[in-house]
């Protein structure tokens, strides 16, 4: 194990300080010095995280495809721009350089006030005696407010114009899970970030509690036909139990999408009446052409499309409380 | 060493409850957790659980109790000198980045890095003298031998900012150069030494008026310090260039050594019989050690993610304040980070 961690933290250092460091050194940007060495860290995850999902997951859809080759399969290939984009730090980056500094003044004004987070250690000592137990207690906790900001990506108007991209694709694959809108990815971040402060989440962990988190929602996308039994679909959530979440709603099933939020573990659909389990098939997308019509667009014109459904959604609202003043 | 032996080592300081005198102490500051070494094995043997974020960590002048800052749990963690059993919890002490207590020992100060000011507390109880909110990031800090002023190096401002301790007013504060880190006080108690890590070099400022009166190139990212215990020459952590250099201070301060550290090198300090040097490599997850005398790397030891403060635990732990030999633990610097 500590070859495996040497031979890690050699790389990063390595490139750190062969790319990064002189970098911010030249523009006196010394501040960013431990931030740049984990955003190193943060690509070196990505590239894993791409790694995992091109070679061992999509070793699964091509074994085991729950839909066939069709006419769909070009859809896919902006879905793995998506991912690119996202693995590889470029949309995290900007994420993390907008909420930065809105993160840091939540955190320094509730700091100076004299409050700092409840960590779990004091109520159940133990697991910090116990990182793998302390690992899973977190990451419990953070698939717990994930859920709950899934569940607002559908229930509000305008949250859902954003998120509405992500649930437009027709030929959902282990590639669709990044498929955001930045707006949409920049509000969920600001929430797990934050959520992350309140509960006293370390910085180390967080960074492994993502990544294992994302590699969980990548697989949940996966067009495959397999399951992970009774029990293993109630404790861990799989492609067959996120893909009804994806379904496209008919008249019969006009809520379908408001089912199956949970992102990793889906004990919170189960606690709060939002499960189903019915191991039918149906297929993924949206009844809405003008959402749907998100599937022919690429990178940039879908951020751009969706970006004004986000601001229709929000104008109404506007008009509405200036009528009331 | 083999496992068997770790394995042993690790079992009798968790039956004991103990560190020993051949322990060392690392603060792994990314993964909430300190590391005890064994000096003698140069391996780690066991590792537990503290607060948030901790960097520094500092002797009480009595010698009897350690203190590891917590900084994002806004406490200390109070540590037995000599068994290295937990003893309490100080809350209430608000982003204590970088802690010292005064050579005389009546005087305990925090810099709040994040937080942006200095807070002066009477040693005994803890009980907050003074809060003195300065922009700027404040980092690491010195004393004058008289215990009456506390120099306290700003690294976003590029000032080095010298407090009242008795009023806890301001004196100066004067700018010195990109992002200064390390500070320390020279045994002539006239001179101040300055690393900026944003630069190559240190500076010597004079403590009466934070005006700059010389400079010494040493290596990209100066950060540092830790004095070798002959009142005359410093070791200095160059983060950037990852290497130590070893500067004499007679007359104009001089490069005389150095030595290549890998992975962003940053805190240090030196074994009870003077040989060797502890240095936490913060991006490699590992203290190297080098022999003082070739000032060559002689050993690595592996620790937690982003380790930064030192503490040799020694078998009579004494306060070492004074001009040239800084108040314990002052190792425990600051990072740019």
């Amino acid at each position: 194990m500590r070859d495996l961690i040497d031979f890690w933290v050699g790389i990063q250092a390595w490139l750190f300080e062969t790319l990064v460091s002189p970098v911010l050194f030249h523009f006196g940007l010394m501040a960013w010095y431990e931030p740049g060495y984990s955003a190193v860290e943060f690509v070196m995850l990505g590239v894993v995280q791409i790694a995992v999902i091109a070679v061992g997951m999509r070793y699964f859809e091509r074994r085991w495809p729950l839909e066939k080759a069709g006419p769909d399969d070009g859809l896919i290939m902006v879905d793995r721009v998506y991912t690119v984009l996202n693995k590889l730090g470029v949309i995290p980056l900007a994420i993390f350089i907008l909420t930065y500094p809105l993160v840091q003044e939540i955190e320094l004004a509730v700091r100076s006030w004299g409050y700092s987070p409840p960590r779990l250690e004091r109520l159940l000592p133990w697991i910090g005696d116990n990182a793998l137990a302390s690992f899973l207690v977190y990451f419990v906790l953070y698939d717990f407010a994930a859920y709950w900001l899934h569940r607002g990506q559908h229930a509000f108007g305008w949250w859902w114009a954003l998120h509405s991209l992500h649930h437009s694709q027709r030929r959902m694959t282990v590639w669709t899970d990044d498929r955001n809108h930045v707006i949409d990815d920049l509000i969920v971040t600001l929430g797990l970030v934050l959520f992350a402060q309140l509960v006293g989440v370390q910085p180390g962990e967080y960074v492994v509690i993502l990544m294992v988190g994302r590699l969980i929602e990548s697989w949940s996308h996966a067009n495959v036909d397999m399951s992970f039994g009774w029990l293993g679909e109630r404790l861990l959530v799989g492609p067959r139990f996120h893909r009804l979440h994806h379904a496209l709603s008919t008249p019969a099933e006009r809520h379908v999408q408001d089912h199956n939020f949970a992102p990793v573990f889906p004990i919170w659909d189960i606690l709060f009446g939002t499960a189903i389990y019915d191991g039918k098939t149906r297929p993924t997308g949206v009844d809405d052409a003008a959402v749907d019509a998100d599937n022919g667009r690429g990178w940039i014109a879908q951020q751009v499309t969706v970006f004004g459904r986000f601001v229709l959604a929000l104008v109404p609202k506007f008009r509405r409380r200036a009528s009331v003043r | 060493m083999n496992r068997l032996s770790i394995a042993a080592l690790a079992l009798s300081l968790v039956v004991g409850g103990a560190a020993r005198a051949d322990s060392v102490i690392i603060l792994n500051s990314d993964e909430a957790s300190y590391s005890i070494l064994s000096r003698s094995a140069r391996a780690e043997v066991v590792r537990l659980p503290v607060g948030r974020e901790p960097h520094h960590l500092i002797l009480s002048p009595d010698g009897k109790d350690i203190l590891i800052g917590s900084t994002a749990t806004n406490e200390l963690l109070v540590l037995d000198s000599k068994t290295g059993e937990r003893k309490r919890v100080v809350k209430d002490i608000l982003d204590p980045y970088h802690l010292a207590f005064s050579p005389d020992g009546k005087w305990f100060v925090t810099a709040a890095y994040r937080l942006d000011h200095v807070d002066i507390y009477h040693a005994d109880g803890f009980r907050l003298a003074g809060r003195i909110f300065i922009d700027g990031l404040p980092s690491h800090m010195a004393f004058d031998t008289e215990s009456k002023t506390v120099f306290v190096t700003l690294q976003q401002s590029g000032r080095v900012a010298a407090f009242d301790l008795a009023t806890q007013t301001l004196k100066w504060n004067m700018p010195v150069g990109n992002a200064p880190a390390g500070i320390v006080m020279l045994p002539d108690d006239k001179r101040l030494l300055v690393a900026l890590t944003g630069e190559d070099r240190i500076v010597t400022v004079d403590p009466k008026d934070g005006s700059v009166k010389g400079s010494l190139q040493t290596g990209k990212g100066a950060h540092n310090f830790w004095p070798k215990g002959d009142g005359r020459h410093y070791f200095l952590s160059n983060r950037v260039e990852g290497t130590v250099s070893l500067i004499d201070t007679k007359d104009e301060p001089r490069v005389v050594a150095s030595v290549r550290i890998p992975g962003g090198p940053d805190c240090m300090d030196i074994t009870p019989d003077g040989r060797e040097l502890w240095v936490t490599q913060r991006f490699l997850r590992r203290v190297a050690i080098v022999d003082i005398d070739t000032m060559k790397v002689v050993g690595s030891v592996p620790v937690g993610k982003s380790p930064h403060g030192v503490y040799m635990m020694k078998s009579t732990a004494t306060v070492t304040a004074g001009a040239g030999l800084p108040v314990r633990a002052a190792s425990t610097a600051g990072d740019p980070k």
